[in-house]
């Protein structure tokens, strides 16, 4: 696993590389090399199997980041290719040529994070939310909370007390 | 393909015959022991701590009042009320319960067609599975909280039992986090320190390793968190939700620890008091003990000019002048007080009230009064030979040990008294004839055995850890002097110390004696209060309690308006009321002028 | 079934890549919509499919019905608290989100688990997918109207709940794995109990195979649908027996042994020709093996011991930055939790990888293509498809 990093890190711009385990692997790639750096680890290092494309938020520093978990069977290792793109504008070269099932996740994320994918297939389609008129939900800036208060109605009847404030009531009003 | 897999599927048609497995009646079936069905809650032992609730992640739990659950200290009187609309009955809200009072029985059918009806106080309402015995109950050794507090480091008996080195280390940064992390926030505490202080939010602060913001908590209703840190009485720890678990939170240590890591220089800006604006009215203060000191502080704070008047040479009252310094540095002192002072609130010492200045002339040149003038007098056992020279009042020695004067100690000692005060002087005394004798020769006896001693059980471990002996159980007879030199104490045994209606009334066994061996003897078996300040005019319209404290109302003010009192000659004895009544004064003093 | 080989000139020109070329305006097509009821899962789904006489020209997956948001719920939840809704995404088979849950955020906090509790929850995850391929085999053959064989196999599933209910206290969701441990071991006879449950599902199994394997309708209806070459199986991200079936040893099991896999003997089971018959018979065989596995543990698992590590107060629990991803052989293939923290008590982001999401999706849409209509259910039952896990 070392040796592989030393011959990537010879082509490609990488940083943050955490050994998570010793078969797995978690690093940081620009975007720019990102596709070829995939392809390159599919075709020529074994990574045949795509495990997982997603998405995580980070807010408050401006940046999505993508996680490729790539997985080479022969050697049972893991390899996590995290890629940050800009929030405010979120789109990424697409893998669907390389794996079937990319497309699948590049139609996920882009609804759910509206992270865009250019020719991916159906990739405009929605996946999940059939008629969702708010903000992509899985951004933080999504409030589930906020949105289930405004869309649902709670059960009527139900009031609750915390504790040290009963107590004061109770105990020491003035106080 | 063949012709057999044509007609093997016709075995099928055996079961024709065979009896059906289905349960035959199922709303009778038991489900298994540990099932978690609907749940039971035993209501005595809850304490409405609302941990339950918390943890519920489908919110659904309400903490409600219930009738016949009273509001107490240590318990809420809130009692968890479950919506089973929401309930997924993944027993999270048992795990971690902080009593064990919330279970489950097996029961898992109820047929009702009112829905309300599904939201119910476990407990509450003779549910048929409120005895079931059967049910998911936390399983044992199985926490999702620490139970046990982490242990506080104190220097060891060798080390200690000659100097007046500070026994107690105090936390280290991991520590206190770690200790803090068992905080589970149901604040059932507040209610019981008598200055309510807010108890989980500077518990937070150190978890979160915010110092600023825990000393801006502390001082919201505590300006001596140096003091209380080491030597508050901590009766929010005997009512912690997580003793019953296993051990309460230090929250004391933790309250020092804060106090500990913030250097004074930064208090000003952190408590954002550089530019109190000041008002033109002047408030005099008698004692420059907790009780005063917090009311200075509050007053300060709400721009009134304060002048403390103190008969001693130092500030701190009981807390310099009675505590030792192995319990509480004199310099941790100086800390919380110098941060008053430089609020500006003006000292004079060596001045004693009714003596120098009278009372009426404190009336005269200022708006209002406080006094805080704690309890002084010490009161003496009046048994043969006791008005001896030797024979001391354990206030006295203290005093004179905290102003450096020196002090004849003897080699043999007996101390009179079994609360913290005889504890105290004991052990400081025993310093001292180390010091001097290389040894210890010291006996504490008290009227009281053992198991109702009223000193704190860690005074008499560690006493006994410096070599001091502790004789319980015996009551003072009579003090023998030869040739004009006290040569011990006669005791008898004591058989009880309360009669059937728990009033002080001790009972003797006269056959049963004991001589204790000593040439200097110590009573310190309570204070009583020095009130000659206040002219026989004042003293006849100052109304007194029934337990012959100063009465006062809410904000502390005494039957003469002007004069506000608070502290141990109105309640305690101990620094965090008197704090807390400094506090209540203030507001007092603040709603009365601004009334006028 | 007509062998639409046979009449290739009446129906449309191909692709490249093996779809058909559709022109909706000539009139010869007609749009189905199947779902969101749909027989070939539990839970809900639907397909869009275009055919053509009853062949299917082309098939679209549909999904939604069930979104719930719960890896979004999760990220106001505390690490503890997401438990009991994690065992929601996949519900005929919740123990594997509790143990993918419960490890990443074991190994992100830097806990070890006990070992009764590693050997806990293997039992617990071979229990679940045992009672999980017996609720398949019911759902496939109920797919190609073999009805009986549901009502037996779901009759010895519920016994292996009720092993379940006696362990763990619940019957579905088990909620027995806790960060830190699991919640007790087995009660007292559990084994005699077990071992009664187990000789059961063997009787029933028995019936099962004469009824079901050794049954002509059975074998023309799954024998050839849904063939799956080697060769895509990486390209379609395909796991689990859907894989085995197609001669690819893969099973995370065996590939990356994890809690107490690696004591336990077991060859991994494979097939040769990719079709829905031999993916039956692969979970068939699955049914026995995960038997024997229970029985090997019966053996060697401790009675008593710690099962609880001492973890902190689970209110304030904050977890150090990081991200990782654990994953684990349940029926479908493999299951993954890929956990991110960010040092706070809640996670930043949980992202769930069910087999489903990538055989029901893109891989179904490929072998849904020339398929009769009536095979649709059977063809997707055979590829094992729960829904929660996709949209999760
Ligand atoms: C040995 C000992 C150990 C103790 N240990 C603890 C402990 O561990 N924890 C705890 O919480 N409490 C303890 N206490 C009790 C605690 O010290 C008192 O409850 C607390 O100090 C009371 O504060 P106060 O302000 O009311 O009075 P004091 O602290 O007694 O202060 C009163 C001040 O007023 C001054 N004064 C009195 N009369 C006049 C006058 N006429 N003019 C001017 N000044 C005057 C006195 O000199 C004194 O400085 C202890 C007490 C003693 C004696
Ligand atoms: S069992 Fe779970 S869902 Fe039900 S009240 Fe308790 S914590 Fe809430
Ligand atoms: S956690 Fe336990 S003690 Fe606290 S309120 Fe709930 S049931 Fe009562
Ligand atoms: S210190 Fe104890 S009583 Fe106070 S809030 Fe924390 S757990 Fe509750």
């Amino acid at each position: 696993m070392k040796n592989l990093i030393e011959r990537l890190k010879k082509q490609f711009k990488i940083s943050e590389v955490v050994f998570q385990r010793d078969n797995e692997i978690f690093l940081t790639v620009e975007k720019m090399d990102a596709v070829s750096m995939i392809t390159q680890l599919r075709d020529l290092e074994g990574f045949t199997h795509l495990v997982l494309l997603t998405a995580v938020d980070w807010l408050e520093e401006g940046y999505f980041q993508l996680t490729y978990l790539l997985n080479n069977y022969e050697k049972k290792t893991d390899l996590g290719v995290r890629v940050k793109i800009d929030r405010d504008k979120a789109e990424m070269t697409s893998i669907h040529h390389l794996w079937k099932t990319a497309a699948t996740y590049q139609r996920e994320l882009k609804e759910m994070f509206g992270i865009d994918f250019p020719g991916s297939p159906r990739v405009d389609e929605s996946f999940i939310l059939e008629g969702w008129d708010n903000i992509p939900p899985y951004r933080r800036d999504f409030d589930t909370k906020k949105y289930s208060e405004e869309t649902y109605f709670p059960r009527p009847g139900r009031k609750t007390h915390d504790p040290a404030e009963y107590m004061k009531k109770k105990l020491y009003p003035e106080d | 393909m063949s012709f057999k897999d044509v007609l093997k599927p016709f075995t099928a048609w055996k079961n024709l015959a065979i009896e059906p497995v289905s349960i035959k009646k199922p709303l009778e079936r038991q489900a298994a022991p540990r099932y978690r069905g609907f749940h039971k809650n035993n209501l005595e032992k809850c304490i409405g701590c609302g941990t339950c609730e918390e943890i519920c992640q489908n919110a659904a739990i309400d903490m409600v009042p219930l009738d016949g659950i009273e509001t107490k200290e240590g318990d809420s009187g809130l009692r968890p009320m479950i919506d089973y609309g929401r309930c997924c009955w993944c027993a999270l809200c048992v795990d971690v319960c902080t009593t064990n009072s919330l279970t489950m029985s097996n029961h898992f059918t109820w047929v009702d067609t009112n829905a309300d009806n599904f939201r119910f106080i476990p407990g509450a309402e003779n549910k048929p599975w409120d005895n079931e015995e059967l049910g998911y109950k936390k399983p044992e050794n199985y926490e999702l909280n620490n139970p046990y507090r982490v242990e506080m480091v104190e220097i060891e008996p060798e080390q200690r039992d000659k100097s007046f080195l500070e026994i107690v280390k105090g936390f280290s940064k991991e520590q206190a986090i770690k200790e803090a992390d068992r905080c589970i926030e149901c604040g059932l505490c507040i209610a019981t320190c008598p200055a309510h202080m807010g108890i989980p939010a500077y518990i937070a602060a150190v978890r979160n390793d915010d110092m600023e913001e825990g000393l801006r908590v502390l001082y919201e209703t505590n300006p001596l968190p140096e003091i209380c840190g080491r030597v508050c009485t901590h009766k929010c720890e005997s009512v912690c939700a997580m003793q019953h678990k296993g051990d309460a939170l230090s929250i004391r240590w933790l309250k020092r620890y804060i106090a500990d890591q913030v250097p004074a220089e930064k208090y000003k800006e952190i408590l954002e008091t550089e530019n109190i604006k000041k008002n033109d009215k002047k408030i005099a203060i008698i004692g420059a003990g907790p009780a005063g000191l917090s009311a200075a502080y509050y007053l300060a704070l709400l721009g009134y000019n304060v002048k403390i008047f103190e008969a001693l040479s130092g500030p701190g009252g009981m807390t310099r002048y009675g505590i030792p310094e192995y319990r509480l540095p004199y310099d941790q002192i100086d800390k919380d007080v110098d941060y008053i002072k430089s609020l500006g609130v003006e000292f004079q010492f060596n001045t004693r009230i009714g003596k120098d200045i009278t009372l009426d002339k404190l009336h005269e040149d200022f708006d209002a009064v406080f006094a805080g003038t704690g309890l002084h007098l010490g009161r003496s056992t009046r048994i043969d030979g006791s008005n001896h020279e030797k024979c001391y009042q354990a206030v006295d020695l203290l005093r004179d040990v905290a102003d450096g004067k020196s002090i004849n100690v003897e080699k043999k000692i007996v101390v009179i008294g079994g609360g913290n005060v005889a504890m105290d002087i004991a052990r400081t005394l025993a310093r001292l004839q180390n010091q001097k004798y290389g040894k210890v020769q010291l006996i504490i006896t008290s009227l009281e055995s053992e198991d109702i001693m009223p000193a704190d059980l860690e005074e008499i471990v560690e006493s006994r850890e410096e070599k001091i002996i502790i004789e319980p159980a015996w009551g003072p007879k009579k003090i023998k002097i030869e040739d004009g030199k006290i040569k011990g104490l006669h005791v008898i045994k004591c058989l009880s110390v309360f009669d059937e209606e728990g009033r002080f009334n001790p009972k003797f066994d006269e056959n049963k004696k004991e001589f204790f061996e000593a040439d200097m003897v110590v009573e310190a078996i309570g204070q009583g209060m020095d009130l000659s300040y206040f002219s026989e005019e004042m003293q006849s319209r100052l109304e007194m309690t029934d337990r012959h404290k100063v009465k006062v109302d809410n904000n502390c003010q005494s039957s003469i308006p002007w004069l506000f009192v608070g502290g141990d000659i109105v309640a305690g004895p101990d620094v965090i009321s008197a704090i807390a009544d400094g506090h209540r004064a203030a507001r007092g003093i603040d709603n009365f002028l601004s009334q006028k | 079934m007509t062998d639409i080989n046979k009449h290739r000139d009446k129906f449309p020109q191909k692709n490249p890549d093996g779809t058909n070329i559709i022109d909706l305006k000539s009139g010869k097509f007609i749009k189905v919509w199947q779902g969101p009821n749909h027989p070939g899962i539990t839970g809900n789904m639907s397909l869009e499919l275009t055919i053509q006489g009853d062949e299917i020209m082309e098939c679209k997956t549909h999904v939604g019905y069930l979104h719930r948001g719960f890896e979004k719920l999760m990220e106001r939840r505390r690490f503890i608290q997401c438990l009991p809704i994690c065992v929601r995404i996949a519900v005929p088979e919740p123990d594997f989100n509790e143990y993918c849950l419960t490890s990443t955020v074991e190994e992100l906090a830097g806990l070890k688990i006990p070992d009764a509790a590693k050997w806990m929850r293997t039992l617990l995850l071979e229990m679940s997918r045992l009672q999980s391929f017996l609720m398949w085999i019911g759902g496939q053959a109920g797919a190609f109207g073999l009805g009986i064989i549901g009502q037996w196999s779901n009759y010895v599933r519920d016994l292996v709940l009720d092993r379940f209910e006696e362990i763990t206290g619940g019957r579905i969701y088990h909620m027995h794995m806790i960060p830190g441990g699991v919640r007790g071991l087995t009660p007292d006879g559990f084994e005699k109990r077990m071992e009664e449950t187990l000789q059961e599902i063997e009787k029933v199994m028995k019936d099962i195979e004469t009824t079901m394997f050794n049954n002509s309708i059975f074998k023309k209806r799954s024998i050839g649908l849904g063939y799956i070459d080697p060769s895509m199986v990486f390209e379609y991200g395909v796991t689990g027996p859907n894989a085995r079936a197609a001669g690819i040893p893969k099973d995370v099991r065996k590939d990356y042994p994890y809690l107490k896999y690696n004591e336990l003997d077991f060859d991994v089971i494979t097939g040769k020709n990719s079709d829905a018959f031999t993916r039956a018979d692969i979970r068939r065989k699955e049914i026995h093996l995960s038997i024997d596995l229970i029985r090997q543990m019966m053996v060697k698992m401790p009675k008593s011991g710690d099962y609880m590590a001492k973890v902190p107060n689970v209110l304030h629990w904050k977890i150090p930055k990081g991200e990782t991803y654990v994953r684990a052989e349940c029926t479908r293939g493999e299951f993954g939790y890929h956990t991110v923290t960010d040092g706070s008590g809640y996670p930043r982001r949980i992202n769930v990888r069910g087999p489903s999401y990538t055989h029901a999706v893109a891989l179904m849409e490929k072998l849904a293509i020339d398929v009769n209509i009536a095979d649709t259910a059977g063809l997707m039952v055979s590829l094992h498809t729960y829904p929660p896990e996709i949209e999760r």
